[in-house]
């Protein structure tokens, strides 16, 4: 009888472990943002600041949250759309408005298209989505900021590394 | 009457013996043999009853029954069918499913003359197959610069997940008593071991029928029943006499 009230105790400390659970808070993952950083176009090594960047996301109209806004920088994480195969962002480098309010920069806007991949990460977080078979490509106008864009990795599951390179 | 005294003393010194020739026995043996009834003992689980009726999101049923194999030890099952559709943060997902689970109890409970309740301890082999569909889910993303009103939609259509299977073991601790001739009425905690990896494929397991849930990077889960059940006598059996106890008189 004696051994059988340590069994129940060693069941009830059991039960008591086994019925704790960290299941409702989201820590395992999320979706990633993209690094981008800008180098010297003549000194393809070296990294470049871009004077006054303002990030804009095509179709939006304020600018990106990530991103402080009009400053001069080198490296810049951005989100991508979860919902569509494709991004587009106004990259505005010597950004201001004039008296009116209008943009004065020069605005160059680059498209990211990839494939996405969900990924379910726990109960808690549900599906994120990883981006793979990443490309970019920039509109060409008449007075282009930006002269090259190489993708580093292809594949985003996480913001720890660059993803993306713009030469100006 | 003096000169009969000698062969008189005789005589009534024989009838004394006489007499004497039948014990008065001080301890008689109790003839009436306490016998044990031995039979198969069936049931349905109330609580999962209960559950369907009150929770529109679950429909469950379980069958409990036990077979008196010796005096303390029974061998049990539950068989059973549970439906869950779960509404997480940011997902919605469907189990359905058939158990089985297969085990010993062993009765620790000393009764008293005629009593024929139980406290017991066991262990069952559990093993489930199921579905899962996942009706809904949006992604999980904490900037929230391209959907400002909610998480982005991931799809809407149902996703089935079928032929999934699961395999635990769980320890037992519960009771059952007789509450009318015959019926009994029980209640059980569980303690379970998942051996399946819950994480396999494009959908992890987050709730096995008859195991419950699966909580998040652990292999343990929890769960009970409440359960009425009937007894059905099969034979009498006597109550073997303990060893110890036969030493004991030897000695």
């Amino acid at each position: 009888m004696k051994s059988f009230g340590y069994s129940i105790l060693v069941f009830l400390c059991l039960l008591t472990a086994a019925s704790c659970e960290k299941d409702d808070i989201c820590v395992e993952g999320n979706t990633p943002l993209m690094v981008i950083e800008f180098f010297d176009v003549n000194n393809r090594e070296t990294l470049k600041n871009v004077t006054a960047l303002r990030v804009v996301g095509e179709g939006q109209t304020v600018t990106v949250n990530t991103v402080t806004d009009r400053t001069n920088l080198n490296t810049i994480t951005i989100p991508l759309k979860t919902a569509s195969d494709t991004t587009g962002f106004l990259l505005i480098s010597n950004s201001a408005s004039n008296d009116d309010g209008f943009e004065i920069g020069n605005i160059d806007t680059v498209r990211f298209n990839y494939t996405r991949l969900e990924d379910f990460k726990s109960r808690a977080c549900g599906f994120i989505v990883n981006y793979e078979e990443l490309n970019g490509l920039f509109e060409t106008d008449t007075d282009n900021w930006i002269q090259d864009i190489e993708i580093m990795q292809s594949k985003i599951s996480n913001s720890d590394s660059t993803h993306v390179k713009i030469f100006h | 009457m003096l000169k009969y005294f000698i062969s008189l003393t005789l005589i009534l010194s024989m009838v004394t013996v006489l007499a004497q020739s039948k014990p008065i026995d001080t301890q008689p043996k109790d003839t009436v043999v306490y016998q044990q009834a031995f039979g198969i003992r069936v049931g349905l689980d109330l609580s999962r009853i209960i559950m369907s009726s009150l929770d529109d999101n679950y429909t469950g049923l379980e069958l409990v029954a036990d077979y008196r194999l010796t005096e303390d030890l029974f061998l049990a099952a539950e068989l059973g069918n549970e439906d869950k559709t779960r509404q997480e943060d940011l997902y919605e997902f469907n189990t359905s499913g058939s158990y089985i689970k297969v085990g010993v109890d062993r009765n620790t409970y000393a009764n008293w003359y005629g009593e024929r309740n139980l406290i017991f301890y066991g262990g069952r082999l559990g093993f489930s197959t199921f579905n899962n569909t996942i009706n809904n889910y949006q992604i999980f993303d904490t900037n929230r610069y391209w959907n400002p009103e909610g998480f982005a939609t991931g799809s809407e259509t149902p996703e089935e997940i079928s032929g999934r299977t699961a395999t635990w073991i769980e320890a037992v601790l519960g009771t059952k008593v007789e509450l009318l001739p015959n019926i009994y009425l029980g209640a059980s905690i569980r303690l379970g071991f998942l051996f399946t990896d819950a994480n396999e494929g494009r959908f992890p397991i987050l709730y096995v029928p008859g195991f419950n849930k699966v909580t998040w990077d652990s292999k343990f889960g929890v769960g009970y029943n409440y359960s009425i059940s009937y007894f059905l006598p099969l034979y009498k059996k006597k109550n073997k006499v303990k060893k110890v106890a036969e030493e004991e008189i030897v000695e």
